[in-house]
Parts: C-alpha cells; structure tokens; sequence
C-alpha cells in the first residue's frame, strides 16, 4: 500500500452543502435527542471541514471502527432498543458523523445525501405541522442543491446549481401532487412500529390530583376541534365530557378502566333538541372519546359507553381521528336509582380531611334537603373568601382540608374535587368528571378549538327523582370561566393571578387564522386517509371508486403529466429553426446524396456535382444560385418560392 | 483491487458476456441508424438511457420510503416520497434532453508515429438557449473529459487512443453521453462516422547516417563552402564535435543528434528501402521515417524510394506528408 495522503481538497466544492443539508435535516431532531449526539455531529462536521480546508488526513480505519462501537453502544444506552423514531434518528446522526469520517470521493457524498433524506423523513414522522411542508421543501432543495454540486466536474456556479434544482423541484411538484392525491391509502398499517409522538404531548390522565389541570392551562397545544351542523350551543353548554373518577384515597381521585357497558344508554333519558357535530380529535395515548355531554351517538368505531356514560375507543387514540357525533344538552341519568351502587359513590378514606367532613356534615344538617345543601356549599365558595388561579400552592396529604381551610386558593379540579367530598360526607352520592369546558369559536372558520387549556374538571350528584345532576362549582368562584371560557377567565377573571395580558385585537385575529389555516391542513392534508380519498374521488365523478380505479387514474395522469414536463423540456431545449433557405438547401443536398465537404462552400460543391455524372447541371445552378439569392440578397425572402419549387423540381442524373 | 479468478469457462464470464452484449447493441444502433455525417444533429430518436447503479439505489430508497409512509400513515411522508419519485421522472427526461438537440462534428485528428496517443477531436455544439451538463465523449474505456457547454456555444472533446502499429487507424464509432442532473440516469447516444487517421511508424531511435548526397538523378549542385555541406543526421556518440550537434534538432526532438557533412559536392539525398541493410521490413520503415523526420527538420531536399513507389526529391509539407503516407500504408494488407 501506498502511504496515505492527505485529502486532495477536491471535496471542497460540494462538501459544505452537503454538511448543510445533513445540519438542516438533523435541526428537527435535536430537541429529541441526547446532547452528546449533537455534540458528535457537530464535532465531525467541523472536524472534516477543516480536514478537506487543510489537506489533512482523515482518521485511521481503526480508530473509526472504534468509534462506530463507541457511539452505537451509546445510542443503546441512551434509548435501550434500536426501532423507532427517536432512536432511528439518533441512530442516522451518528451514521452521518461517522460517515463524514471517513468521506474521500463523491459516491461517500451519496451516503451522505440519502441519510440526509432519510432524517428528514423521520422528522415528519415526528411532527406534521404546517410548518414542517415548508421544512421538506427546504430540506430537499438543500440536498438537490448539494447533490448536483457533488455531481458537477466543471466549475460550476453555485447559483446554477440552485436554480436547476428549484426548476426540477418545481417541474415535479405537480406530478407529486397527482401521486399524493390518486395513491391508494389504506386504512390499517401492516405492521405496528411504536411512534413517539411528540414529547410532551398533553392531555387529561386518568387521575386527578392537585396541580394536574393546573399544569394543563399553560399548553396552548390543541386537544380537538369541533364543527356544529346546525346551531352552536352556548359556552355554558360546552361541556365535553371525557372520563369519570369516583374513587377517592384522599388526595386524588381514579375512575374505571375503559370497559364496555351494553346498558349504559338504557339508563340515560334524552330531552330537548339534539346537536350534532364533528369532533376532530389530536391524538391522546388514550382510549378516552370527548362528547358533549350527554353524547347519544358517536360514529367511531369501535367506540362504546361506558356504566359511568363516559365513551371510550377498544384501542389507544394514537393517530388524529375524526368522528360525528350526537348530544343531548338537556337529559337525565339513572333517575330511577335501582342498581346505583351506592357504596361506590358515598366512600371516603377514613382518618383524611376529618375538617371537611365535619363541615359538610354541620351544613347538612341546617339545609333542609339535599338541592339546598348544595347551594349552600356553592354559596360558600362564591360568597367567601376563595380564589380562583392557575398557581395554588403545594398542598399536602389532608389536600381537601388545607385546600378548604387555609390556602383557599384553587382551580377547578380543587373545587370539584372538595365540593364531591363534601357531598359525600354528608350522604349525597357524587363523582368527578373530567373533560373539556368551552372552548374557542373560530368565526373565520366556523367551528370550535378547544385547547388542552380548556381542560376541566366539574362533579356530578345524584339526586332522588333527578338522577345525575351536574354541579361545576369553579362557576360559583369563576363564573367567567364557564361563560366566556377560559381565555374569558384569565381575560377578565377575579382571581387571575396569571400574567396574560389581552391580547391586541389584530393578533387575536392572527391567531383565529392560523388556527383556521391549521385546522384545514389538519383535516385536508394529515387526515387525507381512505375516507376522504374516496369522497373525493366521488366529487370527481367516480361512482363508488375502488382501488383499482384510483390506480389507474393515478397512471393516467401521472403519464399526462411527465408528457406535459417532457413537452416543456423539448420547447426549452429545442435549438432555434434555421433558415428556410438553409432547410431548403439541406433537402437539396439530401436528394442529391452527396455530402458536402468541410468548408467547401454552395459555388464549389456544385461545380463538383457538375464534374460528376450523376447532377443535372442546370438544375444545380439553378437551385445553387436561388439559394444564395434567398440567403445573402437583401430581397431573399422573394426568391424563397422559386427555391421551393426549384428544390422539389430537382431529379437526379442528367 | 485484487479479484478471485472466474470459475468457469471463460465465454461465460459476466465481463464476456457484457462485451457481447455491448457489441450486438453496437451492431443494431449501427445498422439502425447508418452512418451518420460528418456534422450530426443527435436528435431524440437515437439517444438511450438507462439507470445508472445510483438510480437504482434512489429508486429502492423511493420504495422503502413508500412502504413506510404507507405504514405509518403519514401524508407528509407521503408528500417526501413522491416528491422523490417525481424528481426521478423529472430528471430521466432532463437527462435525455440534456443531449438532444446537440450538433456532433469531427474536428479532426493529426497523424502521429506509433506509439504515441492518437488524439480525435469531436466538436460538440449547443444551439439551444440552455446550458448543457456534464457531457463526455467516449468509445468503450476511451474516455474525454466530462465539460459543460454553455448556450450557443462549442467545445472540443479529445479521444486519445493508444497506438502500437503504423496503417490506418479507424474508429467506427464513438458514443455522446451525460448524466446530468443526479447521475440517476445516464443517457448516450452512438455516432457512426467512420473516422480514420494515419498512424505514422515509429521512428527508429539508432540509426545509420542516410545515404549522403546520392546523385541518382545526375543532378549535382557545386558549392563553394565545400566541407560545410550537410549531409545528413545520425545519433550522437562520443568523441563527437559539440559543433556538429544539430542543436535545432534537439530543440524539436529532445533527441542528441550530429550532424554529418559530405564533402564539397552534395544534392538531394535519396532514401531507398531496398539499399537498407535489415531484413526487417518495420526496421527499415521506421529507419526511412526517421530519415524523413530529420531531413525535414534540416529543410533538405529528399527523395524516397519504395518498393512500388517513388517520391522526388523536394522538402516541406507536403513532401513530408506524402512519404510518412507511403510509410505508414506500406504493403497495407499486411496483417492489419
């Protein structure tokens, strides 16, 4: 072996672009992932720059092997399996640092470019946001751009090679359009692969505790978004009800597992008008279905109610789902109290809140019946000394006594949670729900945002005669809350102690759009799936089209397509028409099938024909001597017809 | 790279049976498309493509990528992907007409001795309004440099071909191609111009000192400075007079040679195959060009004398085109 050289720069060209377009796929990535891995990408892109600028050499074959072990052992370490988004990516950063390690020719630089690709791909798979469109068309010129630097062997401009990859990037995005909306999607994956959504995805859990709504209000992130067919309810109407904890241990409050109940519709009686709406729902993790309470249908599949006339889904929701969905504002639950178990509804932990009880109890006592033992709670929370805020202290084990009796100061699930418990120690059965309250309308867009910080939670009584009865106690501190939602609240709120200052008039405005330009791409680009596939094939004028159909259109116009780009590429490439003398001409030559020579010019190649045998010689004057006229006299164009004829006139031999 | 010898019979090996393929598809797009002139317009009909190992590597990443958008259900993924798949049919037609449209042209080609690299120049030009990328001219392992043409403007592609024997020198064919834009595609087109050059015998390295001043033809020439006469060129060996270095010589040739003076009476010198004292015919050939190279180089009248062929004495271009011809296609059915 030859001593190894160092690198000859010949990378320089095209090596900054590509480390450019592995930075830009990479950028997504690093909020998710582990710092050293940054760090090492950093470190190998800056190290091999610097090693192409200096003509050093690159590090010896046993040193990278080592680090390739080094750095794999660690991406092992740091997410313990190697499938899976997060780990996939850390997996192809560090493909890409090493790769640059050892990075001599253009065909390494290919390596590069498709792992460059392939991090893009997986950013998408982490977030899909409006955003991220613009990112992938980024991205990709980027790496076009860097790849025709790569596979340029002139000197050529870097603007060139940027304008030719926007102009093929632009050629193709039609054609990608047509793919995009003809390609068959399919409803089930067809093989299960554990994405991690967005870290930090935020949502209701399936317990309640002190400071766990509270910690939801902060998220602006969106939990659904709801189209009304007919009228919209009023925001004190809006209440979406999620789950129903009844368990107690003193601090927090659990509910049921998700399970089907047959019976639990059987139980509810519906009154008053109907509504009918579109829940689009993000995705939870969870198998919980929100519904305006009280939900009469739900069209998901395989979606049931459950005893407690909560609705949940048979599997998690982990993909954007939308579903109709019909409510009945005004009904009632289990008013005929025979199976209620009761003991479920009336249990409290022993020795916990003893303070709370006692209250309850002593309050129970002076009203005369349940309804007015309840407004009086209520009328306690609303005439006394309670707050309504977003940052409660930290309360301890007794939470509901030091809620009630000292700090006072509380959301709404420390409401709920101390009006059940007050309820229940003075022997009216009462549960929590928790859910969604109000939520933004969208008049722009015509429909409703609720936000994760619209979670809420509120309590349900049971009453004789009346069954379930819902009391929302947050409305007797913060009644803003429940009539104007919570930006409403923190707007205008009493006890607001969060610093939210109103927002300008025209940013409001700026967000409704947004929010409107989110919720279409959500439902138009995201969940573009076999539903929405097949409907718009039907507005196209397909009846009932099937997969085969739309494989078939797809090759059409598909095929019109690339005739189109092909058409487009032949007019700009095609040379400028020479002269019709000059075609003339090149016919003449062509019937009398004897080639010019190189530089002989029309006076001698006639001569020349003349000599020969095969020419008529006055035919070959004639057309020699029109052409030139046609060609170099200054009334050419008049000779042009006496040149046709005399070209189309012409035989060959004497 | 060392390579673990083919187990089988030869006329199976994948090299083999690639260069029989090759050449039946030469033979077909021959014998399609005729002898092309000496300017020739590559238009669509007769340019291929095919794609290259990085296309077929992008194509299978396009379709890992479908699967996965597929599975995962992910329509910005979907979007990525087909965005890759409409660049790939985008770049197969940019790749095809990055050639059409171009104006082939043989440039021309000078004759050389044997031995040295025969230099054939293709004049490629672009009327179009667009640049063209990456265009080489090739002919098998035979391969230019790989320019761009820039709009309305020309260059020169050098095919440089290794000679070993003096005769005619034919090139049947040469291919166009380019792989621009992603070197996913490549697209060529073949060429059928039946180009020929000379090839020159290589000039002998020791030779004896031409025949000086032979008065064949009875014509002799009287000059006064008598001992000064130029005879001729032979190789330089010790013991020779650094005046008599043909300095102008070694500036042409690098070659030390001295020069040789006849005495008072000289004239044209002939050089006759037949007077030469090898038996071998390549020996005395290269013997006579190198006689014919250095008379040329002195501006001497010479005159050469083949079997079958006789050239008069004179000097200059012409002359010297004419023997090195004659030299160069002696007895041409022999062998070649």
């Amino acid at each position: 072996m030859s001593r190894r050289s160092g690198t000859d720069g010949s990378l320089l060209a095209s090596l900054p672009w590509t480390l450019l377009a592995l930075a830009f796929s990479l950028l997504p990535h690093v909020p998710f992932l582990p710092i050293w891995i940054t760090v090492a990408f950093i470190v190998c892109a800056g190290g091999r720059w610097l090693v192409e600028l200096r003509r050093w050499r690159l590090p010896p074959a046993w040193m990278r092997i080592a680090l390739s072990l080094a750095c794999f052992i660690g991406v092992l370490a740091s997410y313990e399996a190697v499938s899976g988004v997060g780990p996939g990516s850390a997996l192809l950063a560090i493909m890409a640092a090493l790769k640059l390690m050892e990075t001599r020719q253009r065909r390494d630089q290919f390596v590069l470019l498709f792992i460059s690709i392939f991090l893009v791909m997986a950013a998408l798979l982490r977030e899909q946001h409006l955003w991220s469109l613009l990112y992938l068309f980024i991205a990709l010129l980027i790496t076009m751009t860097a790849w025709l630097q790569m596979a340029t062997r002139e000197n050529r401009r870097l603007s060139d090679s940027f304008r030719t990859s926007a102009r093929l990037m632009l050629y193709s995005a039609p054609l990608m359009l047509a793919m995009w909306v003809f390609f068959p999607r399919i409803a089930t994956p067809f093989w299960a692969v554990p994405i991690d959504t967005s870290a930090g995805t935020t949502g209701l859990s399936d317990t309640m505790s002190p400071g766990d709504i509270s910690s939801l209000s902060a998220s602006d992130a969106l939990a659904f978004r709801v189209q009304f067919a007919d009228a919209v309810p009023p925001p004190r109407d809006r209440y979406w009800r999620g789950l129903v904890l009844h368990r107690f241990n003193g601090r927090s409050w659990t509910g049921l597992e998700a399970t089907p109940d047959w019976g639990a519709r059987k139980r509810i009686e519906y009154l008053g008008e109907p509504v009918a709406y579109t829940v689009t729902l993000e995705p939870t993790g969870q198998q919980w279905v929100f519904a305006l309470d009280i939900p009469y249908e739900v069209t998901l599949e395989r979606t049931f109610m459950g005893p407690q006339q909560q609705m949940a889904r048979a599997q998690p929701i982990d993909q954007r789902i939308a579903y109709a969905a019909v409510s009945y504002p005004r009904y009632r639950v289990e008013h005929a109290a025979g199976r209620l178990p009761r003991s479920w509804y009336l249990h409290l932990p022993e020795n916990s809140n003893p303070r709370t009880l006692q209250l309850a109890r002593e309050l129970r006592e002076q009203a005369g019946n349940d309804q007015d033992f309840i407004d009086e709670v209520l009328r306690r929370f609303h005439e006394q000394e309670y707050f309504y805020t977003l940052q409660p202290p930290a309360l301890g084990r007794d939470a509901v006594d030091e809620f009630l009796f000292e700090s006072r100061r509380g959301f709404c699930e420390h409401y709920a949670s101390a009006f059940a418990v007050m309820m229940r120690a003075a022997g009216v059965p009462s549960r929590v729900v928790l859910g969604y309250q109000g939520g933004e309308w969208n008049p722009l867009g015509n429909h409703l945002t609720v936000r994760q910080s619209d979670a809420h939670a509120w309590t349900e009584v049971w009453l004789e005669q009346r069954g379930w009865v819902r009391v929302d106690p947050t409305a007797a501190v913060a009644p803003e809350r429940i009539e104007d939602g919570m930006s409403g609240a923190m707007i205008n709120g009493s006890g607001a102690s969060w610093g939210l200052n109103a927002p300008a008039m025209w940013l409001h405005n700026l967000t409704l759009t947004w929010d409107i330009l989110n919720a279409q791409w959500n439902d138009w680009v995201l969940g573009y799936g076999p539903d929405k596939q097949f409907s718009f094939m039907e507005w196209l004028g397909m009846d009932e089209p099937d997969w085969q159909q739309m494989v078939l259109t797809l090759i059409g116009v598909v095929m019109f397509l690339v005739a189109l780009i092909s058409l487009l590429l032949i007019r700009r490439y095609r040379p400028p028409a020479t002269d019709t003398a000059a075609q003339l001409y090149a016919r003449f030559v062509r019937k009398v099938g004897v080639q010019p020579a190189r530089g002989e010019t029309p006076l001698e190649y006639a001569a020349r024909l003349k000599d020969s045998d095969t020419a008529d010689p006055q035919a070959v004057d004639d057309v020699t001597a029109l052409y030139l006229q046609s060609r170099y006299s200054s009334k050419g164009d008049s000779a042009l017809p006496q040149l046709a004829t005399a070209v189309n006139n012409y035989r060959n031999g004497r | 790279m060392s390579s673990i010898p083919w187990p089988f019979p030869e006329a199976l090996s994948p090299r083999h049976l690639r260069e029989r393929l090759s050449a039946r598809v030469l033979r077909w797009a021959r014998k399609r498309q005729g002898l092309d002139p000496h300017t020739t317009t590559l238009t669509s009909r007769r340019i291929y493509i095919l794609p290259t190992a990085i296309g077929l590597i992008f194509a299978l990443t396009a379709f890992a990528m479908l699967l996965g958008s597929m599975n995962y259900n992910n329509n910005l993924s979907f979007v990525l992907t087909f965005m890759l798949v409409a660049l790939g049919f985008v770049a197969m037609h940019q790749c095809q007409r990055n050639l059409v449209g171009l104006d082939v042209s043989f440039a021309g080609v000078e004759p050389v001795h044997a031995t040295r690299p025969l230099e054939f120049r293709i004049a490629v030009h672009n009327r179009s309004k667009n640049r063209r990328y990456n265009v080489q001219v090739y002919d098998g392992r035979i391969v230019s440099d790989i320019r761009d043409i820039p709009a309305g403007e020309s260059r020169v592609f050098r095919l440089e071909y290794p000679t070993r024997q003096r005769g005619r020198m034919a090139v049947p064919r040469f291919g166009i191609r380019s792989n621009f834009p992603f070197e996913m595609f490549r697209a060529w087109s073949w060429v059928h111009m039946d180009l020929e050059a000379l090839v020159w015998p290589a000039q002998a390295s020791d030779v004896p000192p031409p025949p000086a001043a032979l008065t064949a033809t009875g014509h002799r020439q009287h000059d006064a400075r008598g001992e000064e006469d130029f005879a001729g060129l032979r190789g330089y060996s010790d013991g020779d007079s650094p005046r008599h270095v043909a300095w102008k010589a070694y500036a042409r040739s690098g070659e030390l040679l001295s020069k040789q003076f006849a005495g008072a009476d000289t004239s044209s010198q002939w050089f006759d195959f037949d007077t030469l004292d090898s038996t071998d015919t390549e020996r005395r050939l290269s013997i006579l060009t190198r006689w014919v190279v250095d008379a040329e180089l002195l501006q001497r009248d010479y005159g050469l004398r083949l079997p079958g062929h006789e050239f008069p004495p004179a000097h200059g271009d012409a002359q010297r085109q004419a023997c090195l011809r004659a030299l160069a296609l002696f007895d041409e059915k022999r062998g070649s």
